[in-house]
C-alpha cells in the first residue's frame, strides 16, 4: 500500500465533501489537508515507517475524521444557503424601492423631491457592505451585514416619520396608510434579510461565543 | 462525536488549545495541522493521530470562537512541499487554555471550560 495512493484517495474525498461550497472555504480546506498528508509521509518516512503502515495510519485518520467532514460541510452548506438568501432579499428589496420611487414615488406627488431621501438607504447600504467586505472571517462579515441591513430598514422607518412630520400624507395622492404600510414593508424586507445574515453567522458561530477576541 | 453543550469547549478543543500553550511555552508560537496531530500524540501517548475532519473541524471552531487565529505560511518558506496553514493562540485561547489546566489540577478533570461568561 503506497501512502500517495491513499493519501490521493483522501484528496479526491476532500473535494467531494467541499463541493458545491464557497470556492474560498473549499479551497483552504483542500490546501491544508494537502499539506497535511505531505507532512505525515514526510515525517513517517523520516521515523524509518513502513509504507504500509504510513499508507494504513493516513487511512485511519481519514475514516475516524468522516463523521466530522459531513457535519462540517451540512453547517458550511446551512450558512452559505442563510447567506444568499440574504443577499438575495436586500438586492431584490433595494430594486423595488428604487423602481417605485423611480416609477410613481412614496412620498407626496410623483416627483416630491422628497422622495430623494431614499438614497440615503441605499447609500447606507453600498457603504455598509463595503465596510463589511473588510472583515476577515466569514462569520464576521456575515454579522457586519447583519447590522448593515439594520442600519437601512431603521433609515427607511426615519424617512416615514419625516414625511409625516413634513405633512406629506396630506397630499391628495398620499394618505397615512399608504405612506405607513409602504414603509412599513420595506422595513420589514430589510429587517428580515438582517435577520437571515444574522442566521448565516450563528451557523458559524454558537449564539454565546465570542466572534472575534 | 461529542455534543456540544451551551457555552463549552468539546474535550479535544480543550486539549488543542492545552497543547497549543505548551508549544508556545516551548517558544513554537506557530503551529500547523500535522504539527499539532503529532505532539498531541506525544502529550496523550496515543498510537493514533487525531483524524483529519475532527482536527480541522475543531480547528476552525477555534478559530471562529476567537481563541485562534491563522494564516498561510510564506510560499518562500514552502519549498518543495504544499503550503501550510500556521495557527497561533490568541489571548482568548491562551486563558481558556490555562483554565482548562487550572480546572484539571483542581478537579482531577471532569469538568469543560466555559467559553463565555453567561450560558445561551
Amino acid at each position: 500500500m503506497k501512502p500517495e495512493r491513499v493519501a490521493k484517495l483522501v484528496a479526491r474525498w476532500v473535494r467531494l465533501y467541499t463541493r458545491g461550497l464557497p470556492a474560498p472555504t473549499a479551497r483552504r480546506r483542500i490546501d491544508e489537508i494537502d499539506a497535511d498528508l505531505h507532512d505525515h509521509i514526510a515525517h513517517e518516512r523520516s521515523q524509518g515507517t513502513s509504507d504500509r503502515r504510513i499508507g494504513l495510519g493516513i487511512a485511519s485518520r481519514m475514516a475516524r475524521g468522516l463523521a466530522a467532514d459531513a457535519s462540517w460541510r451540512g453547517q458550511r452548506a446551512k450558512a452559505t444557503t442563510a447567506y444568499r438568501s440574504a443577499v438575495c432579499v436586500a438586492i431584490a428589496t433595494a430594486f423595488f424601492l428604487f423602481w417605485l420611487v423611480g416609477a410613481v414615488g412614496l412620498i407626496g406627488t410623483e416627483g416630491d423631491r422628497a422622495d430623494m431621501m431614499y438614497g440615503g438607504v441605499l447609500a447606507v447600504g453600498i457603504l455598509g457592505a463595503i465596510v463589511a467586505r473588510f472583515q476577515p472571517r466569514g462569520t464576521a462579515r456575515a454579522f457586519g451585514m447583519a447590522r448593515v441591513l439594520v442600519a437601512m430598514a431603521l433609515v427607511q422607518a426615519l424617512i416615514a416619520v419625516i414625511a409625516l412630520i413634513a405633512g406629506k400624507h396630506e397630499a391628495a395622492v398620499t394618505s397615512v396608510a399608504e405612506l405607513v404600510g409602504l414603509n412599513a414593508m420595506f422595513v420589514a424586507l430589510f429587517a428580515g434579510s438582517a435577520w437571515l445574515f444574522r442566521h448565516a453567522a450563528r451557523k458559524h458561530a454558537p449564539a454565546d461565543a465570542k466572534p472575534r477576541d | 462525536m461529542s455534543r456540544r453543550k451551551p457555552g463549552t469547549l468539546l474535550p479535544l478543543e480543550t486539549e488543542i488549545l492545552e497543547t497549543a500553550l505548551s508549544m508556545r511555552h516551548s517558544e513554537q508560537a506557530s503551529f500547523h495541522g500535522f504539527g499539532l496531530a503529532q505532539s498531541m500524540r506525544e502529550q496523550t501517548g496515543s498510537r493514533s493521530l487525531t483524524g483529519h475532519g475532527t482536527l480541522y473541524k475543531a480547528l476552525s471552531r477555534l478559530e471562529e470562537f476567537g481563541m485562534l487565529t491563522s494564516r498561510w505560511e510564506d510560499a518562500a518558506a514552502a519549498v518543495g512541499r504544499p503550503r501550510r496553514r500556521l495557527y497561533e493562540l490568541t489571548g482568548q485561547g491562551a486563558r481558556a487554555a490555562e483554565q482548562a489546566l487550572a480546572d484539571t489540577a483542581d478537579h482531577a478533570g471532569g469538568r469543560f471550560p466555559r467559553v463565555a461568561s453567561e450560558p445561551a
